[in-house]
């Protein structure tokens, strides 16, 4: 147990300078901004001792490294400035982070449901018929659908499903339930195309192993031998690797929210862009990339709880 | 019919001739068995052709400065292959001037990021030591930071624009390609012909650019052909955003963001602009994976 724990101490480690890196990039984002916060709030007549007054008081005036301690200082205290946007003026960006952060969880939970609910069946389907035209048509499928940007699969399923067929809307929250079906689909299926070859190279790694031979060799039907002792190997790697799906789930939902206006943290960041936003915009990025690191981190850690050889690595 | 015979001779004497040109005939001939490649080549050559004959092609311009009214949404026609758009515009010539933004932004910023990932890569691995940490932590740094989200920051700051978008893909996509270079730097070092080849005096710029690089061309090609594959998406998903190629610039993600309101009325809009982008990413996809199994069997099923 002293190793996992080393290990867990070790790893979290690790993860710190990449929170600083996040905090860095979004600092220097509003820094680098191009145009002067000051002269933004202020009329265009104002004299140059007013500039230069207002200047001081929110600390524009001091070096750059100064600026960035006091940048992190507000941040341990959760305040991440005020949006500028027109619909939310003055609201606290922490605030719009803590309405919208569940609308985002919920999508990728969905998402990341359908993803391995396809891919695992469809890998280990895949494995067994090796080399068959089923293999090779499962195989056409994900190169198809890891090829597919996010953004034209939902228009795809937002024209066969809204559009055409009529059944399910295309975009809000009003649908309750049956709203996050088609953006929860666009960003599962991308997912399972990558969870498909996985399950399936794990699958066929599992099946040349020694021991699957010798209970064949024992007469136990194959159905048993597949469910019963195979996929359970198969499916470690598979599930434990669910820290390199977060990158692409995060990517994903910015894309995907924006196509079917659902309310959460990827929307946020494109019409905080188009507001020229940039206080909420900054805080979007941070919340996504502490999401991405710390996804990793959990993952890493479950990876070396289920597989012990990790945690000497 | 002598000029094909007359390359097949130099096909042949290139064949038994030993060094570099057997190894090349040797990749086409293998290429040429590998439908992968053969698939994923036929598109890309398709594909990069139209874009660069779009300037001479006889068709209506992508970017009209006279907008006819009654011209716009009409569907597939003769006239209009893939129909027009909400202002009147030909789909076909604006999907072809797209081709040709999103390959350049895409190559661009791959040949960019190539070049940064090599020579971070190279020195880290070729020197060791404290110059090894302090790059190979930037690069760890860079690879766990998710890179749509660093492009999509750095794209929002520097504002919409073609070339920003470039940088911003070429900084946020580096990482990869130099942590495959700095772990073949630190293998090859320890060769023994790069040991024979200090001996008689080469030094370290001519070790690096001669034995080393070489050495890591065959992952280098693969990667970067993925690499245009994930840039063309990263770059069609921001336009798609708002912050990629501003309009005018014909752009995929920008149709397929303008198309959307008419998707009942006038489906070509975004139909053709995505299976196009669809196909080019699958093109350059198949064409990377295609040369993994070519150039070094060994490396399959690597990517995942």
């Amino acid at each position: 147990m002293a190793d996992l724990t080393s290990y867990i101490i070790r790893r979290t480690i690790l993860a710190v300078p990449v929170v600083i890196l996040a905090t860095f990039i979004v600092f220097l984002m509003l820094y680098l901004t191009p145009g002067d916060p000051i002269r933004a709030i202020m009329p265009p007549h104002a004299s140059q001792a007013d500039l230069q007054a207002l200047r001081e008081k929110y600390g524009f005036d001091q070096p750059f490294l100064i600026q960035y301690e006091k940048f992190l200082v507000r941040l341990f205290h959760g305040d991440l400035g005020k949006s500028v946007a027109r619909g939310t003026l003055n609201t606290d960006v922490s605030f719009l982070l803590v309405e919208k952060l569940p609308r985002t969880l919920q999508l990728m939970a969905i998402g990341l449901t359908i993803s391995y609910s396809i891919g695992i069946p469809l890998g280990v389907f895949s494995a067994l018929r090796q080399n068959s035209w089923k293999d090779r048509g499962v195989m056409v499928f994900t190169l198809v659908a890891y090829a597919m940007p996010s953004f034209w699969l939902g228009i795809l399923l937002m024209s066969l499903f809204s559009v055409y067929l009529g059944v399910l809307p295309s975009e809000g929250t009003v649908g309750g339930f049956s709203s996050i079906i088609l953006p929860a689909l666009t960003l599962g299926l991308g997912n399972a195309a990558l969870t498909t070859r996985m399950m399936r190279s794990s699958m066929l790694e599992v099946m040349r192993q020694d021991y699957i031979t010798q209970l064949r060799s024992r007469g136990l039907p194959e159905r048993e031998v597949v469910l019963k002792h195979a996929l359970k190997n198969a499916i470690l790697p598979v599930v434990t690797v669910i820290g390199l799906d977060i990158g692409w789930f995060v990517a994903g939902a910015v894309v995907v929210e924006t196509v079917f206006s659902w309310p959460g943290i990827g929307m946020l960041i494109t019409d905080s862009i188009a507001d020229y936003d940039f206080a909420t915009v900054q805080g979007c990025i941070l919340v996504l990339a502490f999401f991405v690191v710390f996804g990793n981190l959990f993952a890493d850690i479950l990876y070396a709880i289920v597989d012990p050889r990790v945690r000497l690595g | 019919m002598s000029a094909r015979k007359s390359l097949n001779d130099i096909l042949i004497s290139w064949r038994t001739s030993g060094g570099i040109k057997q190894t090349i005939v040797d990749i086409v001939s293998r290429s040429k068995r590998n439908s992968m490649v053969v698939v994923g080549l036929t598109i890309i050559i398709i594909i990069v052709a139209l874009a660069l004959l779009a300037p001479v092609l006889p068709m209506a311009s992508p970017t009209p400065t006279q907008l006819n009214p009654e011209d716009k949404l009409m569907s597939v026609s003769w006239r209009h292959f893939f129909g027009t758009d909400e202002l009147g515009r030909d789909v076909f010539s604006r999907v072809l001037w797209g081709a040709r933004v999103s390959l350049l932004v895409a190559t661009l910023s791959i040949l960019f990021s190539l070049m940064i990932g090599v020579v971070l890569g190279l020195t880290a691995g070729f020197f060791g030591g404290v110059v090894d940490y302090i790059i190979t932590g930037t690069i760890d740094l860079f690879w766990t930071f998710p890179s749509f989200l660093l492009a999509l920051a750095l794209a929002a700051t520097l504002g919409p624009s073609l070339e920003n978008v470039i940088l911003a893909i070429s900084i946020s996509y580096w990482a990869g390609f130099a942590r495959l270079m700095r772990g073949q730097a630190l293998t090859t070092r320890e060769r023994q012909y790069v040991e024979a080849s200090r001996a008689l005096g080469a030094g370290n710029l001519r070790i690096m650019f001669t034995h080393v690089l070489p050495n890591c061309m065959a992952p280098l090609i693969v990667w970067a052909s993925v690499g245009v594959a994930d840039a063309i998406t990263i770059e069609s998903s921001l336009t798609f955003l708002g912050v990629g190629t501003q309009p005018p610039t014909p752009s995929w993600g920008y149709m397929l963001n303008r198309g959307m309101p008419y998707l009942e009325e006038a489906p070509w809009i975004t139909t053709f602009p995505g299976v196009i982008l669809l196909l080019t990413i699958l093109g350059f996809n198949l064409l990377g994976d295609g040369m993994r199994d070519v150039l070094d069997p060994r490396m399959k099923g690597l990517r995942r």
